[in-house]
């Protein structure tokens, strides 16, 4: 029986092949994942290795809140983007001074802290801003002494003055600069000229992040300037210089240092070893989503592919009918038929399998290399881990064992006379599955009409739509997830049951327009209703997950655009695309261009404290002409522009709603200045002038000695010495003296207005006079612009001028109206492409399916389509009528999906409303190219089909038996 | 060939036939040759024929298995492509015709009956009468339908469906759905050998009538020579080869033929078969083709073993 097993195998090698293609690339999508996921872990792991790589990090003992958005980024549309920030957990500051505690710890080397600055750009050797797909540009304090274990000097040497970088060996080359070469790098106070110095390499991959150090007290001040603070993150302590410590010595640094730390110092010390873990896992974490993407598509993969499996099966079984009677007549039994088929799948699912599991392989090889020609270079290996391979090959055979199951069952217990026979066995009722499908369907709607209850009271703030409050702070993601499971499930339940109604409603429109081929190809639908349906099912949860995706992008990008649509008044926005940050003389450079009539700078104060509180939202300053000029607003209380202009609060409707805050209430408003206490600097310079001319004094006095004595050598030498010590006070860094103050200024405002448009709803506006009160040149970021050209300019010629004027600041954008929109907008046009591709793969794999099951279809109407043939139906006609039928199950497909997709889309939007996806939008014209694509894709899988069914003469077909 | 009565006639070879559509022959073969495989499992399924099937007649090809008649009647609707020669229908060379032409000789001149699975499952039995008209964007003469629908006697069955119809209804339909385009010729290929002895009456008798009443040409094969009793003209093969051509014979006649060891073992077997055939029809609970397809195996209807 085996060998006839894998005789029929070899025989049948050609119909195989698209079930192997089926199975390989599900087990390519399955294999790819994990592989994928590995690739990404080492990715992180390395990256995080060389930054992290520390043997004990001290660090705040206090776990806190992501606090407010002292260091989130610019643009107004940042809001609807949702909570978007990553989840790390922030701890407390701690002191830098703790250093001297430390470093007199047993066992410690050495203790370090680096400073970083962000938000500060690298000018490449072509002029240009230089930036890697991914990897973001890291400017850091390194000096002798100061650097990570891993990193040596390669060349020249290490930065000591403010005009003088050193770069990553990596980051030279793509910025194409090198040692002795000058550039420019943009700091959050604009850009500065300086010179490479040095080049340095670190020992692992740095996955395309551009490193640029810069003297430490450079960083050091630009640091404390923008964070408002001398505090530092975490101190890194290093147990020796060469080797790194394993994790029970880094244990008992961390306790020794533990012990030694003061009890007030609310500091703790961690192993490196555990912060790595923690970093990288927040990073996996935001990267894991990946994976069960992958994973849905490998699962629609395996679906259709265990069903071309049943469906080829049935085609051979039935073709082999006769084969097995005989088999059967002469004395094998039920078990051993079942067994020649049943080796020809296990044959087919190895087969299979290998293919997916290179497939994989080479899969993940492309996307290396496309990321790699991007600029984001993958140091973890693509190459699939045994076990990977190993489910790789267990998924691929499972799937295939539980196709060819049932046809081997048919097979091997159907009768031998009736196999003699072509007997079609009548279709099971599909009404038991109408009844279940339904009921779960009606319970997933169910859950999702309670989704967007629950997420209306929790907008609304009132109890909830239950009694119960444990159900009502439930999060709207359980009752939508759940739901989402039942409607998918119910319907694919379902979808035998519907094929009868989809096929008088889809076939009407072919059965009217083609009386004969329309008329044939839509009864044929219902034939093998579970067939259809199964084969449209496929069709049905790739379109469904891409349109649920796609409603949700599209109200995002609605939400979005209907606030610049409706509100927005400029002609052009200029914002600093790298750091967010816009200088007081790229100010003056822009209003400076001709035509330009207003112009509203937007700022944010940071540390504004409310009632002595920080306060979720941000503050900003602006003019009255921001409203009436740029952004109308929708006021829900009292008069935005008078309000601003009286010096009063203009609150955002999410701010005031979370503040309890009123129009006419009093607010204290507060914030923390640190500024330069002139005094206590001079003080300082004074003192170590003082100190220095002692110095030279005692060592001028010493050389009188010495000459007194006669020893004109040594007089001359204590003489030089004095001198030396002079000049090199003379050369002394000034700024390692400034010392700064932090003052206090409490304003009492009333809240004058209240705005409802979603880009100010986390926002305090201030006017400009009161900013200035409440921040300070380095707490006041400008972070855009609005303007408005004269009345009659050529908008055109502006925008050039105005491009023109900021040329030389590399780091601001202009761009007009529409640019702006698309701006906002390109983020989830990214997002859409990737659906798009998405789409690709699920239709690739549906046509698949829908190949194979006319396939099937065609091999069991051998005889009628002959007969068709035989009374004058054209080849055109049997072409036509396979096509009909497949674009009508293909339609049935995608119009569930978009059904489903849609209404878990809609109901998403609806949940998550709060978080900035206030306008539903359906993207209806892409729903209509899915429409159209799916007949498309139906014609085309009808191809092959329809060719076969042509091949087979009329002769065999009438006359087979 | 002896012992034959004298309406029995010798084939004359070359018949100069007419060409115009109204003349009296409606197809003809001329020299047709036919062979299936090559070298040792060559196989001549007909040797060099001439024939003609005239106007207004029905003919039926009878022979035992492996006779060729069924490849005869093959080739002549354009079925199968002859190795050599040359089949006119209506004047036109099929065997010399593309795909297209042969579309276009089976919507205008050519009816099929087949032995089984003549209807199209998913057509009510009006739908598959009209079926062959539409397929040739054809306009419907209702008069006719009506006509041929009472003549087939369905009038009550025309909404259902072919599963719900017996045996004999559905070849019925298929006789209407042939006559229903008026063709030049209807090719019947076994049109009874799946029907009890009342259905096959039943169905010869509407193709009887319908070669009387309306002139229809139809040329049937069978083995059965109770149903080649029905025919106007009745051609035997044997081994490839047309052996008796008969006119208007009865049933004894061609029972006769068939007895007669004149034929030697040919003849003995074509007795057998027919005894066999009768023994099915007269047991109700045997079911036609899964008997037939052990006992009478016709190696030209594409299952060869």
């Amino acid at each position: 029986m085996i060998r006839i097993g894998l005789r029929d195998a070899k025989s049948h090698l050609r119909r195989f092949v698209m079930s192997i293609v089926a199975i390989a690339l599900g087990v390519a999508f399955v294999v790819g994942s994990f592989c994928f996921r590995a690739m990404l872990d080492s990715q992180v792991e390395s990256m995080m290795a060389t930054n992290t790589d520390a043997d004990v990090y001290v660090r705040g003992a206090t776990a806190q809140k992501n606090d407010d958005s002292s260091d989130s980024a610019a643009m107004p549309s940042d809001e609807s983007s949702g909570s978007s920030g990553d989840d790390t957990t922030r701890y407390n500051l701690v002191d830098p001074d703790l250093m001297t505690t430390i470093d007199g710890v047993d066992g410690v080397a050495e203790s370090r802290i680096l400073y970083n600055v962000s938000n500060v750009v690298l000018v490449g050797a072509d002029g240009d801003a230089t930036s890697t797909l991914g990897g973001s540009t890291m400017t850091v304090g390194l000096g002798d002494g100061t650097t990570w274990r891993s990193t040596s000097l390669t060349d020249g040497r290490w930065p000591t003055a403010d005009d003088e970088i050193a770069l990553l060996d990596d980051s030279a080359g793509t910025a194409g600069l090198k040692v002795g070469d000058t550039t420019t790098i943009v700091y959050p106070d604009g850009p500065k000229d300086v010179k490479v110095v040095g080049e340095f390499s670190c020992s692992s991959a740095q996955a395309g992040t551009i490193i640029v150090a810069i003297p430490v007290s450079l960083a050091k001040s630009y640091y404390q300037q923008q964070n408002d603070t001398t505090d530092v993150d975490e101190i890194g302590v290093y147990g020796s210089m060469t080797t790194a410590l394993s994790e029970a010595e880094q244990q008992d640094l961390a306790d020794r240092i533990n012990a030694a730390l003061p009890a007030d110092s609310d500091a703790t010390a961690v192993t490196g070893d555990s912060v790595r873990e923690e970093s990288t896992k927040s990073t996996q974490e935001q990267l894991g989503f990946i994976q069960p993407l992958i994973l849905i598509f490998a699962v629609i993969a395996l679906f259709v592919g265990s069903f071309i499996i049943a469906n080829t099966f049935s085609m051979i079984v039935r073709d082999s009918m006769r084969g097995y009677a005989l088999l059967r007549s002469i004395g094998a039994s039920p078990a051993q038929i079942f067994m020649t088929v049943i080796i020809q799948a296990i044959v087919l699912g190895v087969i299979g399998s290998v293919i997916g599991i290179f497939l994989s392989w080479g899969m993940l090889a492309l996307i290396a290399a496309g990321l790699g020609q991007m600029g984001m270079s993958l140091s973890g290996s693509v190459t699939p881990s045994w076990s990977d391979c190993l489910v790789g090959l267990v998924v691929g055979l499972v799937v295939t064992l539980v196709g060819a199951t049932w046809p081997a069952r048919t097979a091997a217990t159907a009768p031998p006379i009736q196999a003699m026979n072509e007997t079609v066995n009548p279709e099971k009722p599909v009404r038991p599955r109408a009844v279940l499908g339904g009921v779960m369907t009606i319970l997933g709607a169910g859950c999702w009409w309670f989704t967007v209850l629950l997420a209306n009271a929790k907008a609304a703030g009132d109890g909830g739509p239950t009694p119960w409050d444990a159900v009502n702070d439930m999060s709207v993601g359980w009752p939508l997830g759940v739901g989402a499971g039942l409607v998918v499930l119910g319907i694919i339940v379902l979808a035998p049951a519907l094929v009868v109604p989809a096929q008088a409603v889809l076939g009407w429109i072919p059965s009217h327009v083609w009386p004969v081929t329309g008329r044939l190809a839509t009864r044929n639908i219902s034939r093998a209703k579970r067939r259809t349906a199964n084969t449209a099912t496929a069709l049905f949860v790739g379109v469904a997950i891409v349109s649920c995706l796609g409603v949700v992008a599209a109200s995002a990008k609605t939400s979005v655009n209907s606030l610049v649509d409706t509100g927005f008044k400029g002609d052009f926005v200029v914002m600093n695309a790298a750091n967010g940050q816009i200088t007081e003389e790229e100010i003056d450079a822009v209003k400076s261009v001709k035509d330009i009539d207003v112009v509203s700078p937007i700022s944010m104060i940071m540390g504004v404290k409310y009632g002595g509180e920080r306060i979720q939202g941000m503050t900003m300053t602006a003019e009255s002409n921001l409203f009436t000029d740029i952004f109308e607003p929708t006021t829900t209380a009292g008069n935005a522009v008078t309000a601003l202009d009286d010096g009063e609060l203009v609150v955002g409707s999410k701010v005031a709603e979370r503040q309890g805050w009123t129009v006419g209430e009093t607010v204290d408003v507060s914030a923390d200045q640190i500024e330069v206490d002139e005094d206590a600097t001079q003080a300082a310079i004074e003192a170590y002038r003082q100190q220095v001319q002692q110095q030279v004094t005692q060592l001028q006095a010493e050389a009188q000695q010495l000459l007194a004595a006669g020893d004109t050598a040594g007089a001359q030498a204590k003489a030089d010495e004095a001198t030396k010590t002079a000049d090199e006070a003379q050369d002394v860094d000034q700024s390692q003296f400034v010392k700064t103050k932090t003052t206090t200024v409490t304003k009492q405002l009333v809240v004058g207005a209240i705005i409802d448009n979603s880009v100010y709803q986390n926002y305090v506006f201030v006017n400009e006079d009161l900013g200035g009160e409440l921040g300070t040149e380095q707490t006041t970021f400008t972070m855009v612009m609005y303007l408005n050209a004269a009345a009659g300019a050529d908008l055109a010629t502006v925008q050039t001028d105005l491009e023109k004027a900021v040329k030389p600041y590399y780091v601001l954008t202009v761009m007009n109206r529409d640019e702006f929109k698309s701006t906002v907008s390109s983020m989830i046009d990214q997002v859409l492409m990737i659906l798009y591709a998405l789409l690709a793969l699920s239709i690739l794999i549906a046509i698949f399916g829908i190949v194979n099951t006319l396939a099937l279809n065609v091999s069991e109407r051998t005889r009628e389509i002959g007969l068709l043939r035989a009374i004058g139906t054209s080849r055109g006609q049997v072409r036509g009528m396979l096509g009909i039928e497949a674009a009508i199950i293909s339609v049935f497909g995608t119009l569930l999906g978009i059904v489903v997709g849609v209404g878990a889309g809609a109901v998403i939007r609806a949940a998550y409303q709060a978080n900035g996806l206030n306008t539903l939008s359906i993207p209806w014209s892409m729903l209509a190219w899915f429409l159209v694509l799916s007949i498309v894709v139906g014609l085309v899988a009808s191809v092959s089909p329809a060719s076969r069914a042509l091949k087979q003469p009329i002769l065999d077909a009438v006359a087979s038996e | 060939m002896t012992g034959h009565s004298a309406r029995h006639r010798r084939v004359r070879q070359g018949d100069a036939v007419g060409h115009d559509s109204s003349g009296p022959v409606v197809a003809r073969a001329i020299h047709l040759h036919k062979q299936y495989g090559e070298g040792e499992s060559e196989v001549v399924a007909l040797d060099d024929i001439d024939v003609e099937f005239r106007r207004g007649q029905m003919t039926a090809i009878m022979g035992p298995s492996g006779s060729g008649k069924s490849t005869l009647m093959h080739c002549m609707a354009g079925l199968d492509t002859p190795t050599s020669g040359q089949v006119f229908v209506e004047g036109r060379e099929v065997s010399a015709m593309g795909q297209k032409q042969l579309t276009n000789l089976r919507r205008n001149e050519i009816g099929f009956i087949f032995q089984s699975f003549n209807l199209v499952p998913t057509l009510s039995a009006e739908e598959n009468i009209l079926l062959p008209l539409q397929i040739a964007h054809k306009p419907i003469d209702r008069d006719w339908f009506d006509r041929i629908v009472h003549v087939v006697g369905l009038g009550n069955r025309l909404g259902h469906r072919p599963s719900q119809l017996s045996g004999g209804q559905q070849q019925r339909v298929a006789c209407a759905r042939a006559m229903m385009q008026r063709p030049s010729v209807i090719f019947a290929d076994e049109p009874t050998g799946n029907l009890d002895s009342r259905s096959s009456k039943e169905v010869l008798e509407f193709l009887r009538r319908s070669v009387r009443d309306y002139g229809q040409s139809i040329v049937m094969v069978t083995h059965d020579p109770r149903a080649a009793s029905f025919a106007d003209r009745v051609l035997v093969l044997a081994d490839g080869s047309i052996t008796l051509d008969m006119d208007h014979p009865d049933y004894e006649e061609i029972l006769d033929v068939f007895a007669d060891n004149g034929d030697g073992d040919t003849a003995a077997e074509m007795a057998a078969a027919e005894e066999t055939v009768e023994a099915i029809e007269d047991d109700p609970k045997v079911d036609g083709p899964a008997s037939d397809a052990g006992i009478v195996q016709d190696p030209d209807d594409g299952e060869v073993q």
